[in-house]
This record gives structure tokens, C-alpha cells and sequence, in this order.
């Protein structure tokens, strides 16, 4: 059911990334400030918003979970975050190598946008011992919805106070006023953010197509392990 | 794409260049463990689907212990790994 176009997703996927990365090295502009460094924006960048636009998408689909009781939302909403917080990982990474290479330092405490960011991924990476501390999938699920939503809502006010923050050496890739990305640099970061979106919906939907297969998997041996008339016994204890 | 690749700028692999590519290089290791631990899921699930498919086509062959019930010496190690252990909505 998860896995239906999963193949064509996949080709777009590759073809998406391929393409994003040929024009990040052979058509866009080297920055006249950063020089090449500045490359690094283009995979940096649209893996931030992926990920930040991802944990609120989560929050979505656990409102969708809590008003149905359909716990396939559920389903959705922990890929959602789980692919989320990897993501997370590849933006504070190639952050840290940016910032490295621009500022001298590896992390810097009192810039707002990587600290706002590392908040928001710690209270995500705090999902998962939260919803696994509970034992009843009902409750788990409710209870990881009603995270998914606050942590969810969260992120956007987050990122709101971040752009309002007198922020002195972080760049800004969307500038309000003068001095926003010119059309090149423009089109190639579109194409990067599309590919990333592309592969995050890709990840999301092979994570699900997985997890399906290994439920059914557990109802089937369920099936072939019920006890038949005239017996009762296991042919083989549950694993946990 | 070749019109692109003729205006293309020349790569300027100085010190930047290290910085860059590793940056690009940590994106891809994760992307390749990822995929490697899908694949070693996707693994098990095939084995635990050929030892349940083996089982079912046992017990309709009626070669199972006792009639009515389940065979003691035949077990069906279905591994669940942490992910399913741990839910995930289902």
C-alpha cells in the first residue's frame, strides 16, 4: 500500500539530485563574499528546511491521527519526525564544516539560528525515549501525537523569533530588503530544495513501505501461529 | 546541459575545496547507511518470510508433529527488530 510509486519516486529522486548537484558545480556562480565555501549552502540550507518543514508536517499528520483514531496518521507522523531527525543530523554536520570553514570555529553558542536549531532537534531526539517509555500502543500513540503537535508548532514560532533576533554573522539566504540571492543562485537552490524535498518524501515512503511489510509479516506469523482446533499450543514464542 | 557545462565556472579547489567536499561527503555516508540498514531489514524480512512460507506449505502437506497441533521441533524465528518492537503506529 506505502509502496505504490515508490519505483518512479525513487528514479525522479536520483534524476533530482543529479541534476541539483550539476548545477550547484557547473552553473551557479561562485559567491564574490564566500567564494566556494558558499556551495555548501546549497545542500545545507534546503536539508534545514526539509527537516524543519518535516517536523511540522508531523505535527499534521498526528492531528489527523488524534481527530480519526486512524493509526496509520500515526504511522506517518513518527517517519515524518524520524526522518526529520536525521535529516537534523546531515544540517548540523554540514553546518559545523561551513561554519568552520567560514568563521574559524566549529560551533558558535551565541548565534541564534544554530543554537534555535539545535533546540528544536534535542526536543525531537527526546521523541523517541518519550513514546517508547510507554508500553500500550494506544496511549503511545496518543501521547506521541500530542508531542508531535506542540514540538510542531514549536518550530515555526521558533524560526519566527530567529529571523526577528539581531542576528550579526549568520547569513540570510532569503533577504528581506537589498541583497537577496541573484536569479542563478536563485533557480540552483529552487532545484536543491525540490531534490531534498524529493528525497525526504522518498525516505519517508520506503520507511513506511518497510514497516508495513514487517507488520504484516508479524499478522501473518500470528495467522499461522493461532492454535488450531483440538491444540493450543505456540509453534514458536512472540520475540520481542 | 552542455551550453550549461561550456559557461560553467572552473572549480577553484583550494582550501575551500576540503571543507566542501566533506560537507558533501557527510550527506552521502548517511544517505549510504540509511540504505544499508533498510537493506538489512528488507534482509531479514525475507527470511523470516521464507521460513514462514516453509512452514505454511509443512502444515498443508499435513508433515507437521500432531494433528490439531503445532509442531514442537518447528519454531519460526519472525525477528522484530527495535523499530517494530517499539511500534511505530502499527
Amino acid at each position: 500500500m506505502y509502496g505504490k510509486g515508490l519505483r518512479q519516486l525513487s528514479i525522479a529522486t536520483v534524476v533530482a539530485l543529479a541534476a541539483s548537484l550539476s548545477l550547484v558545480f557547473f552553473y551557479a556562480p561562485l559567491d564574490a563574499d564566500q567564494g566556494f565555501i558558499q556551495k555548501i549552502f546549497y545542500l545545507h540550507v534546503p536539508l534545514a528546511i526539509t527537516a524543519l518543514v518535516g517536523f511540522v508536517v508531523g505535527g499534521v499528520f498526528a492531528i489527523l491521527h488524534l481527530r480519526s483514531g486512524d493509526r496509520r496518521w500515526d504511522a506517518w507522523s513518527y517517519v515524518s519526525i524520524h526522518m526529520s531527525v536525521i535529516f537534523g543530523v546531515a544540517v548540523l554536520v554540514t553546518g559545523s564544516i561551513w561554519a568552520k570553514a567560514s568563521w574559524g570555529h566549529w560551533w558558535v553558542w551565541d548565534e541564534p539560528t544554530l543554537v534555535s536549531f539545535l533546540i528544536v532537534f534535542l526536543m525531537y531526539a527526546t521523541y523517541y525515549p518519550f513514546r517508547y517509555a510507554i508500553e500500550d500502543p494506544e496511549r503511545q500513540g496518543r501521547y506521541a501525537s500530542v508531542f508531535a503537535i506542540t514540538a510542531g508548532a514549536f518550530v515555526p514560532l521558533n524560526f519566527i523569533a530567529v529571523r526577528m533576533a539581531q542576528s550579526l554573522v549568520h547569513p540570510r539566504v532569503f533577504a528581506t530588503a537589498n541583497g537577496g540571492l541573484p536569479g542563478s543562485m536563485m533557480f540552483t537552490f529552487l532545484a536543491c530544495l525540490a531534490a531534498t524535498g524529493l528525497l525526504w518524501i522518498t525516505l519517508v515512503k520506503l520507511e513506511l513501505t518497510a514497516k508495513s511489510a514487517s507488520g504484516q509479516l508479524k499478522r501473518l506469523r500470528r495467522a499461522l501461529d493461532a492454535p488450531t482446533p483440538g491444540g493450543g499450543s505456540r509453534i514458536a514464542p512472540e520475540v520481542s | 546541459m552542455v551550453a550549461l557545462l561550456a559557461g560553467a565556472p572552473a572549480l577553484p579547489l583550494d582550501e575551500a575545496g576540503k571543507y566542501v567536499a566533506g560537507a558533501y561527503v557527510v550527506f552521502l555516508v548517511l544517505l549510504v547507511v540509511y540504505v544499508a540498514i533498510m537493506a538489512a531489514k528488507l534482509q531479514r524480512m525475507e527470511r523470516d518470510l521464507r521460513d514462514l512460507a516453509g512452514f505454511a506449505e509443512n502444515r498443508a502437506n499435513g508433515e507437521t508433529a500432531a494433528p490439531g497441533r503445532g509442531s514442537e521441533g518447528q519454531s519460526i524465528s519472525v525477528s522484530s527488530g527495535p523499530s517494530e518492537s517499539r511500534g511505530g503506529g502499527r
